[in-house]
């Protein structure tokens, strides 16, 4: 009635050990869940960690206040400065307004061996980066580039290579170049 | 620190900055004439005139590698310039006609036709007193340009009055003498209006 003990332990060892019989299809099944599965995060970066946590802040009336002060100020001061890179090009238009929209006006200079030209002017500060002509062909020697400016009188030039001053052959010169080399001037009108 | 105290700490040196990077342009200047450049356009600022024109002739200067003598010579000559203009044209006048009437007095102008302009003309001047000026710089006498200016300005449209200074300046390239192109652009802008539009100056009688 009672079997050998090293018998049962066998048998069982021996169920155990069967060949288990699995479904074919089970390994797609199973990366399909993976795919399913929202990608792992990484840790967050610190600064982020210490942007993003949560925290309550007290503030008095007075404190909130003068938080909501220096915010509006700060748009104000931001604003201006925005503004400022504009005033450039709307310098001339100012008396009339915002109102006056700027118009684009085409720019276009002969420079034969200039490799590259800028236009700066009262427009955009006098600044050669800031206005970049373009070539009008691959091994053309004309150089062109819009602007959009609102009425007013400009004074203007192209520069080549950095370094060489050209005035605008088809506009007047400016009378009052105290600075040597030459610049040229353009009346935009209004409506 | 209290949580007010470390809110409103960085937002004023964030606007303490800002504010001071305002005429960070100049910057761009050497630094021994940044200075009295600043303090120029400053005392310009204080006596009521526009700083933007003085800005931009110091940036043209540093841009053009001029020194600072010649720099400050020149923005002395504009601030002087400006205060005439202001001066013709009335303290109501806008920052862009002060500028436009400083370049036409720097032309040569008289500061009476500036305040003949502001009469006549209810528009902005900034456009009629770009045209005189360029009309001078083309070679037309001051006194012709200002003629044919105050005749055309109360009746005609910058448009128009662009229009009349191209006609005059291709009449020139053709050989014509500037005064006669003015006056005959003058006369060819005043006879292309509408019948009945007066208001302005009798166009004079040409020069011999």
């Amino acid at each position: 009635m009672f079997e050998d003990r090293d018998d049962a332990v066998e048998r069982v060892v021996r169920y155990l050990k069967r060949p288990a019989h699995i479904d074919p299809a089970l390994d797609r099944r199973v990366m399909a869940e993976i795919t399913r599965l929202p990608a792992p995060r990484g840790p967050r970066p610190f600064l982020l960690g210490w942007l993003t946590r949560r925290r309550v802040v007290s503030l008095s009336p007075l404190g909130a206040l003068a938080a909501a002060a220096g915010l509006v100020v700060l748009a104000f001061v931001a604003s201006e400065q925005y503004l400022g890179g504009l005033r450039g090009a709307q310098r001339a238009g100012a008396g009339q307004g915002i109102a006056d929209a700027a118009r684009v006006y085409p720019f276009v200079v002969l420079a034969p061996r200039a490799t590259r030209v800028s236009l700066v002017g009262d427009f955009n500060d006098w600044d050669a980066a800031r206005t970049p002509m373009r070539r009008v062909g691959e091994k053309s020697a004309v150089w062109t580039t819009v602007v959009p400016l609102a009425p007013g009188r400009y004074r203007y030039a192209f520069l080549a290579d950095g370094a060489r001053w050209l005035a605008d052959p088809t506009a007047p010169l400016a009378r009052d170049d105290e600075f040597g080399p030459p610049s040229s001037v353009l009346t935009v009108g209004g409506s | 620190m209290r949580p007010v105290v470390r809110l409103v700490v960085p937002l004023l040196v964030t606007l303490a900055s800002a504010t001071a990077a305002q005429d960070a342009r100049l910057e761009r200047l050497a630094p021994e004439t940044r200075a009295p450049v600043v303090g120029l356009i400053d005392s310009a600022r204080s006596a009521g005139l526009p700083a933007e024109p003085l800005v931009q002739r110091a940036l043209e200067g540093a841009t053009k590698h001029a020194g600072g003598d010649l720099i400050m010579t020149a923005l002395r000559r504009l601030a002087g310039d400006l205060g005439g203009a202001r001066e013709a044209l009335g303290g109501a006048a806008s920052p862009a006609e002060l500028s436009a009437g400083a370049a036409a007095l720097r032309a040569g102008a008289p500061p009476s036709v500036l305040a003949e302009l502001r009469r006549t003309r209810r528009q902005s001047l900034t456009v009629p007193l770009a045209v005189l000026t360029d009309l001078v710089a083309s070679g037309v006498p001051a006194d012709s340009a200002a003629a044919a200016v105050l005749a055309l300005a109360a009746r005609v449209r910058d448009p128009e009055l662009v229009e009349f200074r191209h006609a005059v300046e291709r009449d020139i390239a053709l050989g014509a003498s500037p005064g006669a192109a003015a006056w005959a652009g003058a006369l060819a802008a005043s006879s292309s209006l509408a019948p009945g539009a007066h208001g302005g100056q009798q166009l004079p009688p040409r020069k011999p």
